[in-house]
This record gives C-alpha cells, sequence and structure tokens, in this order.
C-alpha cells in the first residue's frame, strides 16, 4: 500500500477500452503492411549474389516469416517488465528454435524422406545466407519496432501515468528526508548528556509513562521541561 | 494491506520474509507434521525473487537509440544505393504489341504452332558490362503465385520416384494424364514452361559474332542434386527410363530431349528446374544464360551494337503478359534495386529528425513530472 493510486487506474479501466483496443489494432494493422511491403520491395526484380533466383515463393514466405518471429520476439521483450534469466532464457530459446526447426524442415534428409510435405527444401540455406535479406530484416525491425519505443516515451514524458511516475522517481536517489527516529533515546541521552539531571530510571520504575496523568501531577523530583520530553516519547 | 497480510502470517506460522530456508515449507508452519503443507518451497525461483532488470524507457535510453540508429542507417543506405547504381542493367521488352516492333508478327503464337516464329531486335549497349553477366528472361502478369498453380505439381514424381512417374498425384489434374497416359512432368506449372530460345550476337562491322551463352549453373544446388532427380533404372536410357509417360500438352518436345546432354536432361534439366521454382510476385526474371567474363583485361560484353534472335514460341498475349530480356551485372547484394538503399536512407533520416523532435519535447515537458506529484 505504498503507492494507492496505482489501483486507480485499474478502477476507471484505463488500460483496456475500446480506444486502447482500436490502438492495438492500428499497430497490427500498421506492422502487417511493414512486413509485407518491405520483403516485397527488397525482393522486386532482384537476385541473389551469385546471379540465381531470390525472388521465389519459397524464399519470400521465409523472408516475411523470419521477419515477423523476430519482430514479435523483440516486442515481446519490450513488453515485459522484468527480464530475469528465465524471461530470456525463452525469448532467446524460442527464437533458436525457430531457426532449428527451420533448418530442419528445409533440409535434404526430411525431403528424402517426406518428400510431398517439405517442399521448400534448400530454402533456408540459399535465401538466410543473402546479406539483402538480412537487410530487409533489420529494416523491418526497425520500423515496427521503433514508433512504439517512441510512442511510449512520448506518452510517459507529457501524460505519464502513476505507474510511470512512480519508476521515475524510483529511479531517482530519494531526496534525503527528515526520518521519523523510532529510538528516541539518541536525543534523550545528547538531552540529559547536559542537563545535570539524575536520568530516567527513577520514572520508569514509577510507572508514569504508563498513566499518563495530568502533567503537573507530579513529585517534586522531576521539572515542568523533563515532563515535556517525557509525553514526548510516547 | 499490511494488516491484513500478518494476519495471514501468523495463520501460517511462518513469515514470509525469511531468506535462504529452503524446502522450509513442509517443516515449518503451525499445527504439526501430520498434514503436509502446500505451501511452495523458499526458493527464489518460486517465489518470484529471481535478480531481474527492469527496462524503463527513459530519456537516456531511448534518445541515444534513436540518434545511433539514425547514424549506422544512413551510411548503409548511401552504400547500399552506390552499390544498385553501380550495377549495370539492360532490359529488352520483346512482347511484339506495337506494331513497329520486330516482333509483332509473332504475338498471336498458340502452343500448337508448328512453324516456329522467329524475330530479330537490335540494340545498343552504351556502357560495358564487367565481370559476369547473367541473362533474364522477365515475364509481366504472369500469376506463378496462383494456389492452384503452385500446388498442381508432384514433387515425388520429379524426385525421381518410380512409382509416382506412373501413378502422378492428384494434385496435378487436369494436367495428370493425357490419352490414358501419364504426363510426365505433370501438372500445370510444368505444362506452362517458357520455351523462347534467345541468342545473343555482337554486331562489329556488319559481322555477327555469336556470344557463348553457358546453361548450365543457373539453378539452386539443393535444388538440381537433391530436389529433382530422374527415375531410376538401369542404364542411361532416359528414352527406356520415361517409357509409359506422355510428355505434357503445351510441350514441343518430350522431356526426356530437352538437352542432348545426359546430366542436363530429364527432369534435371536446368531450364526445367528453373521455370518450376515459381516466382513470389506477377512480375518476375528468371535466370536464362549465363555470360562469363573472358579475363581481367577486357569486359564481358563491350559498348556496342548487339542483336537478339527469339524464337517466339510462348504466347503471352491473351492474358496481356509481357515478355523482356534482361541483361545485368551482380554485386554482393544481388541485382539491381535501389528500394532498399532508399528505404535505409529515409528511415535513417526519419529517426534522426524524430530523436531531434524527442529531445526538444524531453527538455521542454519532461521535467515536469518530478517525484513531488508522488504523495509518499
Amino acid at each position: 500500500m505504498l503507492f494507492p493510486q496505482l489501483y486507480v487506474p485499474g478502477q476507471q479501466n484505463l488500460y483496456f477500452n475500446k480506444t486502447v483496443f482500436v490502438k492495438c489494432m492500428l499497430q497490427g494493422i500498421y506492422s502487417s503492411l511493414i512486413l509485407f511491403f518491405i520483403p516485397y520491395g527488397a525482393m522486386y526484380n532482384t537476385m541473389r549474389s551469385d546471379g540465381k533466383a531470390i525472388a521465389d515463393y519459397q524464399s519470400f514466405a521465409l523472408m516475411a516469416q523470419t521477419c515477423l518471429l523476430i519482430v514479435v520476439s523483440v516486442q515481446i521483450g519490450l513488453d515485459t517488465s522484468y527480464w530475469t534469466v528465465v524471461n530470456q532464457f525463452f525469448i532467446w530459446g524460442s527464437l533458436s528454435v525457430y531457426f532449428a526447426i527451420t533448418f530442419t524442415m528445409y533440409s535434404d534428409g526430411m525431403y528424402l524422406i517426406f518428400t510431398a510435405s517439405f517442399p521448400f527444401i534448400g530454402t533456408a540455406r540459399n535465401t538466410l545466407s543473402q546479406p539483402n535479406v538480412w537487410l530487409a530484416i533489420f529494416l523491418s525491425i526497425t520500423l515496427c519496432v521503433l514508433p512504439v519505443v517512441g510512442f511510449r516515451f512520448l506518452k510517459a514524458q507529457l501524460k505519464p501515468t502513476p505507474s510511470d511516475k512512480i519508476k521515475e522517481a524510483k529511479k531517482r536517489p530519494p531526496p534525503p528526508s527528515p526520518k521519523r527516529r523510532l529510538r528516541r533515546t539518541s536525543t534523550r541521552r545528547s538531552g540529559y548528556a547536559f542537563s545535570h539531571q539524575h536520568g530516567f530510571g527513577a520514572l520508569i520504575m514509577s510507572g508514569r509513562n504508563m498513566r499518563p496523568k495530568s502533567p503537573f501531577a507530579t513529585t517534586g523530583t522531576f521539572s515542568p521541561n523533563s515532563d515535556k520530553h517525557k509525553h514526548k516519547g510516547l | 494491506m499490511a494488516v491484513n497480510y500478518s494476519v495471514k502470517e501468523e495463520a501460517d506460522g511462518h513469515p514470509s520474509g525469511g531468506v535462504g530456508v529452503p524446502g522450509g515449507g513442509a517443516v515449518g508452519g503451525g499445527g504439526g507434521g501430520a498434514v503436509k503443507t502446500r505451501k511452495p518451497d523458499n526458493t527464489a525461483f518460486k517465489q518470484q525473487r529471481l535478480p531481474a532488470w527492469q527496462p524503463i524507457l527513459t530519456a537516456g535510453t531511448v534518445l541515444p537509440a534513436f540518434f545511433i540508429i539514425g547514424l549506422i542507417f544512413i551510411p548503409i543506405g548511401i552504400g547500399i544505393f552506390v552499390t544498385s547504381n553501380n550495377i549495370r542493367e539492360y532490359e529488352i521488352d520483346y512482347t511484339g504489341t506495337e506494331p513497329s516492333s520486330p516482333c509483332n508478327k509473332c504475338l498471336n503464337v498458340s502452343w500448337d504452332s508448328t512453324t516456329p516464329c522467329t524475330c530479330t531486335i537490335n540494340f545498343t549497349l552504351e556502357h560495358s558490362f564487367e565481370s559476369n553477366v547473367f541473362m533474364y528472361y522477365g515475364l509481366s502478369n504472369f500469376y506463378q503465385n496462383h494456389r492452384r498453380y503452385v500446388k498442381s505439381r508432384d514433387d515425388s514424381q520429379l524426385n525421381g520416384d518410380n512409382s509416382s512417374l506412373l501413378n502422378p498425384s492428384k494434385e496435378c489434374e487436369p494436367y495428370r494424364i493425357n490419352e490414358d497416359k501419364p504426363i510426365a512432368p505433370c501438372g500445370a506449372i510444368a505444362n506452362s514452361m517458357f520455351n523462347d530460345t534467345l541468342e545473343l550476337y555482337r554486331i562489329d562491322n556488319d559481322t555477327r559474332i555469336p556470344i557463348t551463352l553457358i546453361k548450365k549453373g543457373i539453378a539452386w544446388w539443393t535444388d538440381k542434386n537433391v530436389k529433382f532427380r530422374n527415375p531410376t533404372g538401369d542404364g542411361n536410357n532416359l528414352t527406356a527410363l520415361f517409357q509409359g509417360t506422355t510428355k505434357p500438352v503445351n510441350w514441343p518436345k518430350p522431356v526426356y530431349m530437352l538437352d542432348s546432354e545426359p546430366d542436363n536432361n530429364g527432369f534435371i534439366n536446368e531450364d526445367f528446374i528453373v521455370w518450376m521454382r515459381t516466382a513470389a510476385l506477377p512480375t518476375f526474371r528468371k535466370l536464362y544464360r549465363l555470360i562469363e567474363r573472358k579475363n581481367n583485361l577486357q569486359p564481358t560484353l563491350q559498348a556496342g551494337k548487339y542483336s537478339l534472335d527469339i524464337a517466339y514460341n510462348y504466347p503471352v498475349h491473351s492474358f496481356d503478359g509481357r515478355k523482356r530480356m534482361i541483361l545485368s551485372t551482380i554485386s554482393w547484394m544481388g541485382g539491381k534495386n535501389p528500394f532498399l538503399g532508399i528505404a535505409y536512407i529515409t528511415v535513417g533520416s526519419i529517426c534522426f529528425f524524430l530523436g531531434v523532435v524527442l529531445l526538444i519535447i524531453h527538455h521542454k515537458y519532461g521535467n515536469r513530472n518530478t517525484s513531488a506529484d508522488i504523495p509518499n
């Protein structure tokens, strides 16, 4: 309950409503257009570096799919609040499993065993070795991810949500606030070191701090000044 | 919340703040050892205390990222664009739709024309072409990516499986059986194979010097050596191996007469393999021949006059298609494609500009939100 105002956006349905849904859809449409047209432009009428075909249907499909998976992994990494080892293992692991499965599915062995099911043989080797393809993949990742990053940063600057403010505050070192001292004995100690008085032993034994009576009903041992100190200690 | 939590803690009898007590759940807790507690172990993994890094989009990370990406992309884009501009390319459209074109007479050939139609186009190369030159044929408005077309093939038959040779798959319909004999190779893709013949001559003071065109090494290695195999059998006589099958409907010659050389005949003919690798877009080009460079001193194709002899067999006029011949050199990034260079330069500049804009916004508005807003 350190920051109760963090509960307010949930109550007001600020994080999932029709506006947010429409924004998600728009981002999806934008990403889809990027993920199709960047490979399209990169492959249009072009060839491999040894002159052979790269603009065939299988290479185009592989390129678009690789772009998509890498963009999705990067987006998942951005959306994760805490990057733990387990988290990172699964994100990088799923990307490497994708490449492993792709190369296995498009290998010679699988084709010779199950000919009709794996017609994409050789595509991964021949396409993913082209620098052209990787440049296009890199471009599409940047085009898909940077607007999201910029948009979130802009929102955090102009209209910060309570959680943004708290994250900002936590990042800065907390200003030295006057802490409430739990142990008052230190002030008391410095107080009575110069006070030339007996100290508080008799006070405690008398039980006066248990039953606060009127501050003036005291024995002659204590002065009104020390009574004031005593009540502050409670 | 703190109060509620402590009540629960006392019910469990085990404060959750304890550290370094592995498996303490089963042992601790009030209530005796007869009932096994279902409390999860007090490990960092199960109590969600793993060391974590929290990615927060602060100005210190986002703004440098924008600037760095802008600064990296612009030189890459310039490099790609310059490389693409240095690639030499020459294209001739020889469909023959204009009446003035030499190939206009061949415009209405059909599949079963017995007399071949030939035409010749003369052209001039302004610049010489260095290093290896590649000759492509290009088609437009030809949808090799139509789904029913793409599925219309039998990969087992093309891999040399003898049972599929005589019994092709159902996907090849209606190009599966012709006159009660199975078609080899079956399917619509094989049936529509490009069969124009292009020859290149250099014109040097009224003499035509033929230019050597190499027809091997145009298909992917994996295609030629793994994916496509001739049917196995005894002897190298392909005619005997293909017995019992018939040629595709639109082909002039059967598959075992595609070339005289045995390692370029049958299913492993490279022109056939190149055609069977279906293109992704309706405007595409496929490698036809290679022109190898002679030596380092002379350019492969000198600037000057050339003549292209075409045996025009492939009709495209019925679907408004276009045919063209392309001569092109190649670089490390493939053929001439300015798109990637321009895209990188554009994205780099936009990133840099956005970085500046975000920096200005951050300076003006960002420092308003101090921790004083949060009541502690």
